[in-house]
């Protein structure tokens, strides 16, 4: 008797394992997010674009060749042709491409992609990157029910007319904002598109599967993808906040690949270890973390003692000791990677003696009060601005490091009230506009708290962002940046780091994305057995 | 006893109401976008502006509350602002794998605690007692997230026995459960044995054992039953907090459930799903305090709600 009642128990434990052990098949691989992107709508969300990039086309993607380099790519569109005046371009568009809900491809899904985006109906975030289309003002103000620059030709050929040139245009829709979707199933999903995986449709080499709120987010493979069946199954999404959490997932196996800016504070633990160090996979990242200074609080409207903090802080020990070295020191705007980028900028020294004479002679000779705020829940930005904080008060400035919650942070900055900050970005696309005009255009430069005021810089930079020559374009660029950076100092350029993942030995083909998201395509990313 | 329940469940309409009004002025009144928030980086004023209209965000701060009020009175709490989908169907989705695991912390701290304090009480000041509570106050002395930390390595990483983090099954409820449970068995263990020796210096359990009943039966027929009223209150009120969201255990273990929503919705100024949180929480907490009472006054005749003279 107690035999059986000790064999039932047995099966019974037997059975629990199980069911909690096989879920995601052998071939998806298995990835973590920190929290939920609530959406896989790409026109809703500026920062969660994972899905977006293995569900979706674009009409031109950007392709890593080599670490650190892309190149933009026949995607949706097989070619596209600008008319001489840089206004009008014509995408030829690729034929027998079937959406997972069996329709084609056709021009009207383009037409009502970029519609959608600019329809304020939609309540889209990211229309900054259609709001140069011709019309695009008018439709995003409720004024017109269509964007009047958007024209199918006929099936597989439509026109977009710009309102400006903008030499960033193609560029700028191979980012998860162009994402393209199909007219019938969006119109028929309604507020369920990008929520409920069966009404979330796409061309992408992966449908949605499932969806399990904060748990849970899987892919499946779309055997019917343009450029072939992915030879993942699919892509296992868990969602684990916690940093030490998904660490000890991916020693136990739970996870195939850990995105190391998801974990940070394992960094030193995984390049030091005998197991793991040799499955790291890095490539730079065409990124630029920064030290934002707003002008419009004293004393750093003085040009000196912005030049004085660029030159007081040691930004190789920061790099070397913070981050292990991995990466390189910027003296600009556009990071190494980046086109435009201008290796022979005069770097910035590190003169902290230099530095106290300049803030003596700016009328501080027993130097200042200052302010850097971060958000709450970043222990990595803390450990720079504490290492910030004893560099500065070597050269007699006293920092207090303010930290407010994610939600007051980005609302006071918006303000145009933030102190000092440090961050970073990472391209969207692969081109100056998209980090010099993002900061120091006379539209942006206050919502991001540093209410630069260079009347001639503002100016240039509208003019720029519409010339055709693109030879010309980066030559003004890279004298706008030095102006900006080393004349004016308005901001302290910090250094450019390298993107780290961990892999299980499994994973093969995988390549670091060029550009700064952590997310990337999954496509021709294989496991072996 | 049925009119003392609907008494206390009218007296909980202004007390909801009363707390859905001053989390909704308290989410105005400190600073925060939840559009910027959702915009980050790619902050452009005008987008945030345009959208801010079109949510009504900008509407006058009664006019947005007598619109969530109205709304929450046929249960449509609204959508969230981040997750984007119905709040009610968040909270119904979240609330069952929080309810799992506040029952199974429950059970398990009082599957500890219980014994323990039993235990403890009845061998005082003996090798047993000392164990027992040492081991109670480690499990309420060391944070969740460490003791997380430290289960997840030995059972996990180690022992290979159990999965680190995620929600696919009860395997995975395992670790959790005692976790929680043993941060809060402590509390019960200590309860019950201050409670037990209070009740075992009574003349009736002199008397009891007078009569010659064995030590085991006067403890367990005539102390138990007495000294857990205290111990019970405790209880009910732990599993009402519990079902609020065990936010940390939630977030080290991967479990989709309330508390990880409602810190979320704190943090990204999420109202709709805040208020939804809110309501949820102050239900639980007057659900936990009713049964608190009504099984209290089944522990003790005495007590009588409506019938004070304890009249049958």
């Amino acid at each position: 008797m107690m035999t059986i009642a000790k064999t039932r128990l047995g099966v019974a434990l037997a059975l629990v394992l199980a069911a909690g052990t096989a879920f995601a098949a052998n071939d998806y691989v298995k990835i973590a997010f920190t929290s939920d992107p609530g959406t896989a709508d790409s026109q809703l969300t500026t920062d969660w674009y994972a899905i977006p990039l293995n569900i979706y086309d674009r009409l031109v993607e950007a392709q890593t060749t080599k670490p650190g380099v892309s190149e933009l790519v026949p995607g949706l569109a097989e070619k596209w042709t600008p008319s001489a005046d840089g206004l009008t371009y014509t995408f030829n568009l690729r034929k027998g491409v079937k959406f997972s809900n069996g329709e084609t491809f056709k021009a009207d899904d383009v037409l009502f992609t970029f519609d959608r985006m600019l329809n304020p109906a939609t309540k889209a975030l990211n229309t900054d990157f259609l709001d140069m289309i011709a019309g695009a003002s008018d439709r995003m103000a409720g004024k017109a029910d269509s964007v009047s620059g958007i024209k199918v030709v006929d099936d597989y050929t439509i026109k977009i007319t710009l309102a400006k040139p903008f030499a960033p245009f193609i560029a700028n829709l191979a980012t998860p904002a162009g994402s393209i979707y199909n007219r019938k199933a969006t119109l028929a999903a309604g507020d369920q598109f990008g929520i409920d995986p069966k009404k979330t449709v796409g061309t992408g080499a992966f449908t949605l599967e499932s969806w399990v709120v904060n748990d849970n987010i899987q892919l499946k493979a779309n055997p019917s993808y343009f450029r072939g069946k992915p030879t993942l199954g699919g892509i296992d999404i868990k969602i684990s906040p916690d940093a030490n959490t998904q660490r000890m997932q991916f020693e136990n196996g739970e996870l195939d690949v850990l995105d190391l800016d998801n974990a940070t504070s394992q960094i030193p633990y995984f390049l030091g270890d005998a197991k793991w160090k040799s499955q790291i996979a890095s490539g730079p990242r065409v990124g630029i973390y920064y030290y934002a200074l707003n002008e419009s609080i004293k004393p750093l409207d003085n040009v000196n003692i912005r030049k004085a903090l660029q030159m007081a802080i040691d930004r190789k020990t920061i790099l070397d000791k913070l981050y292990n070295g991995r990466g390189a020191l910027e003296n600009g705007i556009f990071p190494k990677g980046l086109l435009g980028n201008n290796p022979k900028l005069p770097v910035i020294p590190y003169d902290p003696k230099k530095a106290k004479d300049m803030i003596a002679k700016a009328g501080f000779p027993d130097g200042f009060d200052m302010e850097i705020a971060q958000v709450t829940d970043s222990p990595s930005t803390l450990k720079i601005n504490e290492a910030v904080q004893a560099m500065l008060a070597e050269v007699g400035v006293r920092v207090k490091i303010t930290q407010m919650d994610s939600a007051s942070y980005f609302a006071t900055r918006k303000e145009g009230k933030l102190p000092a900050y440090e961050s970073s970005w990472s391209a969207d696309y692969n081109d100056p506009d998209n980090f010099i005009y993002t900061f120091f255009s006379e539209k942006n430069t206050v919502a991001r708290s540093y209410n630069y005021g260079n009347k001639d810089v503002f100016a240039k930079l509208e003019s720029t962002r519409t010339m055709t020559d693109q030879a010309k374009r980066m030559s003004i660029y890279q004298a706008l940046e030095k102006t900006i950076v080393q004349d004016d100092a308005a901001w302290i350029p910090l250094f450019s780091l390298e993107h780290l993942f961990v892999l299980q030995p499994r994973v093969k083909n995988f390549k670091v994305s060029w550009n700064g998201w952590s997310d990337m395509p999954y496509f021709g990313i294989t496991l072996t057995k | 006893m049925g009119r003392y329940i609907i008494k206390k469940l009218l007296i909980s309409i202004p007390v909801m109401f009363g707390i859905m009004l001053t989390t909704f002025f308290l989410l105005n009144v400190i600073p925060g976008d939840p559009i910027a928030l959702m915009m980050k980086d790619h902050i452009s004023v005008d987008v945030v502006a345009r959208v801010r209209a079109q949510m009504h965000l900008d509407d006058p701060v009664f006019i947005r509350f007598f619109r969530f009020l109205g709304g929450a009175l046929h249960g449509d709490f609204g959508i969230s602002y981040k997750l984007n989908r119905p709040v009610s169907y968040l909270l119904a989705t979240a609330f069952p794998n929080t309810l799992a695991l506040a029952l199974s912390a429950a059970l398990v701290s009082w599957i500890i605690g219980i014994p323990a304090g039993i235990l403890s009480a009845v061998k005082r000041y003996s090798l047993v007692d000392n164990f027992f509570m040492g081991f109670s106050v480690l499990g309420v002395s060391m944070p969740v997230f460490w003791t997380g930390l430290l289960f997840q390595y030995i059972f996990s990483l180690k022992l290979h026995l159990l999965p680190v983090a995620g929600f696919k099954g009860p395997l995975y409820l395992i670790m959790p459960a005692i976790v929680l449970g043993w941060s809060s068995a402590g509390t019960i263990a200590r309860l019950t044995r201050s409670s037990l020796l209070e009740v075992m210096r009574n003349d009736y359990i002199r008397t009891a054992r007078a009569k010659g009943l064995r030590e085991i039966a006067v403890v367990v027929r005539h102390a138990l039953k007495n000294s857990m009223l205290p111990v019970v209150t405790v209880m009910a009120l732990q599993v009402s907090g519990l079902l609020s969201g065990a936010v940390i255990t939630e977030s080290v273990f991967g479990i989709p459930g309330v508390g990880r929503i409602a810190v979320n919705a704190i943090q990204n100024r999420d109202m709709p799903l805040l208020q939804g949180s809110v309501v949820l929480t102050t239900f639980l907490v007057i659900i936990g305090n009713l049964t608190a009472d009504i099984v209290y006054s089944w522990l003790d005749p005495r007590i009588r709600y409506g019938n004070p003279e304890g009249k049958k």
